[in-house]
């Protein structure tokens, strides 16, 4: 257990809901894009977490029942593509990316969800940040032994 | 270590120090990994340790319990918390708030440890004054 890793957590997590974040205001900011470079419509983009290092083997595991803790931290294991909600027709058969039938595609974002998301994440960083304090100011009152 | 029993109390609230800077590193992961679907929250105990340590000691007093009591083993013991195991759906079961709560508990209990590691130091210097 090295001294700073509790550090090293805290700034997992903050990077993790960052990237979140990051991803929801794409997502927000694509919400009406017809047309992306391939000449698809935007499609909504997801991020998915997943503990860092997590105890696999079954050595590992009993090395951990006695030896001292050892956890470290969150890590994003992919941003994919999210192609199961259905994406939005709209009939407007003069926009320039409407089909043979007149029907616009656009992407499957919905504001509502993206906006509650984004809460959730912001929360999240807060939580993450103040972890961060609890961490710095006990090391700070560790330092004044002996003082 | 010089042959002394100054230090007995300050030695087993060093590890009692130790497990709190552990069990804040536990809680700190716990936060980081609130979205993190199927992750199971993690612990650490040592009150559970020292009670154990302290209890199945031969000797009466608190000093010759605190002298005579195995440093070696008195350490923080990591564990899984299955406990809330369908708090939420993705298999989670950490509470953010119930987690924060824990944070700043953990924190102050920290600074009372070393406050106190501090105390015992200061009397060892007005004995020697």
């Amino acid at each position: 257990m090295s001294m700073f890793s509790a550090f090293d957590v805290t700034a997992s997590g903050l990077t993790a809901q960052r990237l979140r974040m990051d991803v929801i205001s794409e997502n927000v900011a694509n919400a009406n894009t017809t047309r992306t470079e391939d000449g698809t419509p935007y499609r909504r983009k997801i991020v998915t977490f997943q503990q860092k290092n997590p105890q696999q083997t079954f050595s590992q595991v009993l090395h951990n029942v006695s030896s001292s803790y050892s956890g470290s931290g969150v890590k994003v294991s992919q941003i994919f593509e999210d192609t199961t909600t259905e994406m939005n027709m709209v009939y407007d058969p003069s926009h320039p990316d409407a089909d043979e039938n007149g029907y616009v595609t656009y992407p499957n974002v919905n504001i509502v969800q993206e906006m509650t998301d984004l809460i959730d994440a912001s929360r999240s960083y807060e939580a993450n940040s103040t972890a961060f304090g609890a961490s710095k100011s006990m090391a700070l009152k560790g330092l004044e032994i002996g003082q | 270590m010089i042959q002394t029993n100054a230090f007995d109390y300050i030695n087993v609230l060093d590890r009692a120090a130790d497990a709190a800077w552990q069990r804040n590193e536990a809680i700190s992961n716990n936060i980081a990994n609130v979205d993190t679907p199927g992750y199971k929250r993690q612990d650490v105990a040592f009150e559970s340790v020292l009670q154990q340590a302290l209890g199945n000691n031969r000797y009466e007093s608190m000093d010759d319990k605190v002298a005579n009591v195995n440093l070696g083993r008195l350490r923080g013991r990591a564990y899984v918390d299955y406990a809330n195991y369908s708090y939420r759906l993705d298999g989670n079961n950490v509470d953010i708030e119930n987690e924060n709560v824990m944070l700043a508990e953990n924190q102050l209990k920290y600074q009372g440890l070393i406050s106190s590691i501090n105390q015992e130091f200061t009397n060892l210097q007005t004995v020697m004054k």
